[in-house]
């Protein structure tokens, strides 16, 4: 199962997520990108079910990529998230649901503040400090309780995501693979190599 | 059409059990209903025994078992007697509990133990046992059916939890008899309110070390001289006392 | 696993003289890990009303959301805020209209009720997950540890407390009970109208 990791800091938040397309244990693939940009401002890491996950996530950028065309602005990512929540919440008891978790993260131009939502395919909805789903979660999530810094620069944000990757390609049974990272900020979306 | 059949030997009685030591006191207690299921079997079956002049065991969870584990304790303790011409001491007991519990550790007795009373240095102790024989001494311990709710009533009122004593003053190390028996009373007229099998009678064990000063104990015993009876059969050693009461029968 | 347990939590509520309080944990989890230290389970929907949602986290949200916009038709309609009993059968009916299907929350209710004369009443109410109604005269309670908020509450809760005792009361019983629940805990927040 794939992991994904993602952090908040002074002025920005990163996603990290692992590249490895796997079917039973045969890796297929080793350069995907599960990080969909939604818009200038927000990210969206998508894990789950194969098939789900990119369909699910397609539907998302498409909706709030609409949704800026009609109302000129971009939703902002309480708002965005806000729906997407809804989205996996309303499929959740429906005939087929999606099994997709999320983790969106982007930042916030009216309040000038980085915004990060642990999301699963239920439609639970947490704001977060910093989050991660997968197998990855298990040694991320206490590593960053120790190392978590909402004061911290990006570089130092950087470092601290290396920390979980570190541990979890050392740890895991199955090593994840390359990582795929994004950071968002005030002046917008970027990649970064790690 | 394939066969099965079970053998289910177990099924659990209900009530709760509850200890608390004192500096140089113990208090052991339990309710006196049976139930099985919805039904009441009795509203008088003792799950507290006196052992010694100084050791009170309280047994809960399933009574045949536990019945036949204080008598089985019992005849251990008079060999002992017959033996060695005196009393076992307390934490003795306890770990002969534990070898009596784990023998069994593959088809166990039932039964939560709490094991009260005082050690040999004159000091109140309180054993709580798992079925098959985990055990360690603690201040206070409830068991039973009732033992989510009372547990963490006796974690904020016997060791004080989330509370802050005031400015320039500390918590008190031991609680007094009184405050003990409040505590325990209310305890079990709470888990009698809402929990359908704990009620009908309480019985209270009070066991005092050899030294202790029984003066604030007497001004107890006079206000309820028909609900307390003393149980110590040897003289000027550790002393024993039960206190018999009510509780609601709905 | 039980879906009631998934995501654990707990809320109480409790009356006191001319004054209520309602209180919550604010752990998020799956399971046994834990999410978030600071999920919001008690919401405000009125001046005079507080509704504690404990149970299946993302039910927690959809029907905060679906109160929300339900009272707000109710205030328009109306012109004037929903009372708190209307408030609680509102709660009721929103879930056994998914009788069959039902949301896994076991809402808490705690409100202050304007009396002719002009004083306030205290008012509490509590539901199971299909919307049967439990208006108790002294605390109620919801969660994964409500056998030890029971407890405790029993133990510690009297009648006529005012504020200040009440916020003790409360503080002290919720705190005591999640304590001793391995889903609940994970900071705490108290509420006192």
């Amino acid at each position: 199962m794939d992991s994904s990791f993602a952090i908040t800091g002074k002025g920005y938040a990163i996603v990290a997520a692992d590249m490895t397309v796997s079917r039973s244990i045969v890796k297929m693939q080793y350069n995907e990108d599960k990080i969909k940009v939604l818009g200038s401002h927000l990210l969206m890491a998508f894990s789950g079910e194969p098939g789900d996950t990119v369909q699910f996530a397609e539907y998302v950028e498409r909706n709030i990529r609409l949704a800026q065309i009609r109302n000129t602005y971009p939703l902002p990512p309480p708002s965005a998230a806000s729906w997407i929540r809804r989205e996996l919440a309303d499929s959740l008891r429906s005939r087929s649901p999606y099994s997709v978790n999320l983790l969106v993260a982007g930042y916030d131009l009216s309040t000038h503040e980085p915004k990060l939502y642990w999301i699963d395919y239920l439609g639970t909805m947490a704001t977060v400090p910093f989050a991660a789903h997968g197998y990855g979660s298990y040694f991320a999530l206490s590593l960053l309780d120790r190392y978590h810094d909402p004061e911290a620069t990006v570089e130092e944000g950087l470092a601290t995501l290396r920390r979980c990757i570190d541990e979890v390609s050392k740890r895991l049974v199955v090593t994840p693979g390359k990582f795929k990272v994004k950071v968002v900020d005030k002046n917008g979306v970027r990649e970064v190599e790690l | 059409m394939p066969q099965t059949r079970s053998f289910d030997p177990y099924t659990e009685n209900g009530g709760t059990i509850l200890a608390i030591a004192g500096q140089d006191f113990s208090v052991i207690a339990g309710d006196t209903r049976q139930s099985e299921g919805y039904s009441i079997q009795t509203r008088y079956a003792p799950k507290v025994f006196r052992l010694t002049d100084r050791a009170v065991l309280a047994v809960n969870g399933f009574a045949a078992d536990g019945n036949m584990f204080v008598k089985k304790v019992k005849q251990r303790l008079e060999w002992y007697r017959h033996a060695h011409a005196k009393d076992m001491p307390l934490r003795a007991i306890a770990r002969l509990i534990q070898t009596m519990l784990y023998a069994k550790r593959f088809f166990p007795y039932y039964v939560y133990n709490i094991l009260g009373g005082i050690e040999e240095d004159g000091t109140g102790a309180v054993y709580s046992f798992d079925p098959v024989g985990s055990y360690e001494r603690e201040a206070c311990r409830a068991a039973g059916a009732a033992q989510s709710l009372v547990q963490p009533f006796l974690d904020n009122q016997i060791y004080f939890k989330n509370q802050v004593p005031a400015p320039g003053t500390t918590h008190p190390a031991y609680l007094s008899l009184p405050d003990v028996l409040s505590i325990v009373i209310d305890s079990f007229t709470s888990a009698t309110e809402r929990h359908i099998e704990v009620g009908d009678g309480l019985e209270i064990y009070i066991v005092f070390a050899k030294t202790r000063d029984l003066q604030d104990f007497e001004t107890i015993r006079a206000k309820n001289v028909h609900l307390i009876q003393e149980l110590t059969v040897a003289e000027d050693g550790e002393r024993i006392f039960v206190l018999r009461r009510d509780l609601k029968k709905d | 696993m039980s879906i009631m347990e998934y995501n654990g939590g707990s809320v109480v509520a409790m009356v006191g003289k001319g004054c209520v309080a309602i209180a919550s944990d604010l752990r998020l989890g799956n399971q046994a890990l834990g999410i978030s230290s600071n999920f919001q389970k008690i919401f405000p929907i009125t001046d005079h009303i507080y509704l504690g949602l404990p149970g299946l986290a993302t039910d927690v949200t959809t029907l905060k959301e679906q109160f929300r916009y339900r009272v707000n038709m109710y205030t328009i309609k109306e012109e004037r805020e929903i009372e708190p009993e209307a408030f609680a059968h509102l709660v009721s009916s929103t879930l056994y209209e998914r009788r069959f299907g039902p949301f896994f929350i076991e809402p808490v209710m705690a409100g202050l009720t304007k009396k002719p004369s002009g004083e306030y009443k205290p008012f509490i109410a509590a539901s199971d997950l299909i919307g049967c109604l439990n208006f108790a005269k002294d605390f109620v309670v919801a969660g994964t540890a409500s056998s030890k908020l029971f407890g405790v509450a029993e133990g510690l809760w009297e009648p006529g407390l005012e504020p200040e005792d009440l916020f003790e009361t409360i503080s002290q019983t919720l705190l005591n009970a999640v304590d001793r629940d391995a889903y609940s805990g994970w900071g705490a927040v108290v509420h006192v109208m």
